[in-house]
């Protein structure tokens, strides 16, 4: 029972879930989802694994394959290997090369170019 | 071991189709049907037509149950919904509305 | 192999820059970046313009678009603001992107000889566009081989060593290089 009482749910390998998944705790996919996801913990994609779904999670790390835009309060990692699509929202969005993506990344930062780039 | 987990915290409103064990600790509304075996948590909340190698019902559960092998509906489980398995057992302090078919 | 460019920390260069061969910048650049090699954005320096080459790395700060005919990296620290596009892209953890986000093609091994689209001018020399301030006197000697204006836009046409280095110093007075010595040259810059 140890494992079954943490805090993270896992959707296995062969696992499919079409539908809406939402709720507190971390989440690990590593079967399929298609459908939207909402969860106040961490989520994760294991290899091989995909969402067809928007995601809205503490932080999310990609190592598989997504199609939908997310929003994350922490960080958005993309691994190598891993296939994306969509907009992605985080603190900040890192991407490993050796992974396929077409996103629209929408951190916040400030860009300081410097003073000279007041230009003129 | 269970392959798929659906935690305490965790709701799914859908469909989950599995080849794995599937436990489920939440809450699931829609549909569920594994190969292996499928187990319902005390704490979760089912509103799903469920269909597992074997099905143990711990929680509450809304819906048509079945399974080759077995459904075991443990002390504090709830089911309201029809049955189809072999064998079938109901614990004491559990309980159960429906219909049970044990394909004689 | 091309030889390298470097634009030294200190050194505005306002207008396009395009060439052969790879580019260190240190400096800023307002202006579009087009190389047929490598461009190495440091820690520190900047450009207000659009980057192609054929791997672009990315230290410093870009407000503008990154196509790299093989890569696009944007490391720890960084920052850019704009479209990036390439066959192998990374943004490492601590630096930050705001834009699109696009790799073309096979990810790794078919990146090899696609054209270089990103480098149009692949013939001509390394040129620059220099803002028309005057000249001003260099107060510190420059390695000998720097084609210096004093403006401070340095191209130093180097072998080989396509990475991230400083010029090698020429005079043994300037163990640090090109990079810390420019920036005596411009404190009366803008």
């Amino acid at each position: 029972m140890a494992r079954h009482s943490s805090e993270v749910s896992v959707l296995g390998p062969s696992t499919q879930v079409t539908g809406r998944v939402s709720g507190e705790g971390g989440l690990r996919v590593e079967g399929s989802v298609r459908g939207d996801v909402q969860i106040t913990g961490d989520a994760e994609i294991a290899p091989g694994a995909s969402i067809e779904g928007n995601v809205a999670a503490a932080s999310l790390e990609i190592s598989g394959t997504l199609q939908g835009d997310v929003n994350a309060r922490g960080p958005v990692a993309i691994r190598s290997g891993a296939v994306v699509r969509g907009d992605l929202r985080g603190s900040e969005v890192s991407i490993e090369p050796g992974s396929r993506v077409a996103v629209r990344l929408t951190t916040d930062f400030e860009l300081d170019l410097g003073p000279a780039a007041r230009r003129r | 071991m269970a392959g798929t987990v659906i935690g305490e915290g965790l709701s799914i409103e859908g469909e989950i189709t599995s080849d794995e064990e599937v436990v489920v600790q939440g809450n699931l509304r829609g549909k569920l049907s594994s190969t292996d075996a499928v187990s319902i948590g005390p704490s979760s909340v089912v509103q799903a037509d469920i269909a597992g190698q074997s099905v143990s019902i711990a929680g509450q559960v809304t819906g048509d149950v079945s399974a080759p092998e077995r459904v075991d509906i443990q002390a504090g489980g709830r089911l309201v919904g029809d049955v189809k398995a072999a064998r079938f057992t109901i614990a004491d302090g559990a309980s159960f509305k429906g219909a049970v078919d044990m394909e004689v | 192999m091309s030889p390298a460019s470097v634009i030294g920390a200190g050194t505005v260069v306002r207008g396009n820059v395009e060439g052969e061969g790879s580019l260190e910048l240190f400096g800023r650049v307002e202006g579009d970046v087009s190389m047929s090699g490598d461009v190495l954005v440091a820690e520190g320096a900047s450009v207000l313009g659009s980057i192609s080459a054929a791997k672009i790395s990315v230290l410093g700060a870009v407000q503008g678009d990154l196509r790299g005919s093989e890569a696009v990296l944007v490391e720890r620290g960084a920052r850019v603001v704009g479209d990036l596009s390439a066959p192998r892209i990374g943004i490492s953890a601590g630096g930050l992107v705001r834009g699109n986000v696009r790799t073309e093609g096979e990810p790794s091994a078919a990146a090899q000889r696609r054209p270089v689209a990103a480098a149009p001018v692949a013939h001509r020399p390394p040129q620059v566009a220099l803002s028309p301030k005057p000249p001003q006197v260099a107060p510190a000697p420059l390695p000998a081989r720097e084609v210096a204006t004093t403006d401070a836009v340095h191209l130093v046409a180097r072998s080989k060593e396509p990475e991230r280095r400083p010029p090698p110093p020429v005079l043994p007075s300037l163990g640090k290089g090109a990079k810390g010595k420019k920036k005596k040259d411009r404190d009366s810059d803008d």
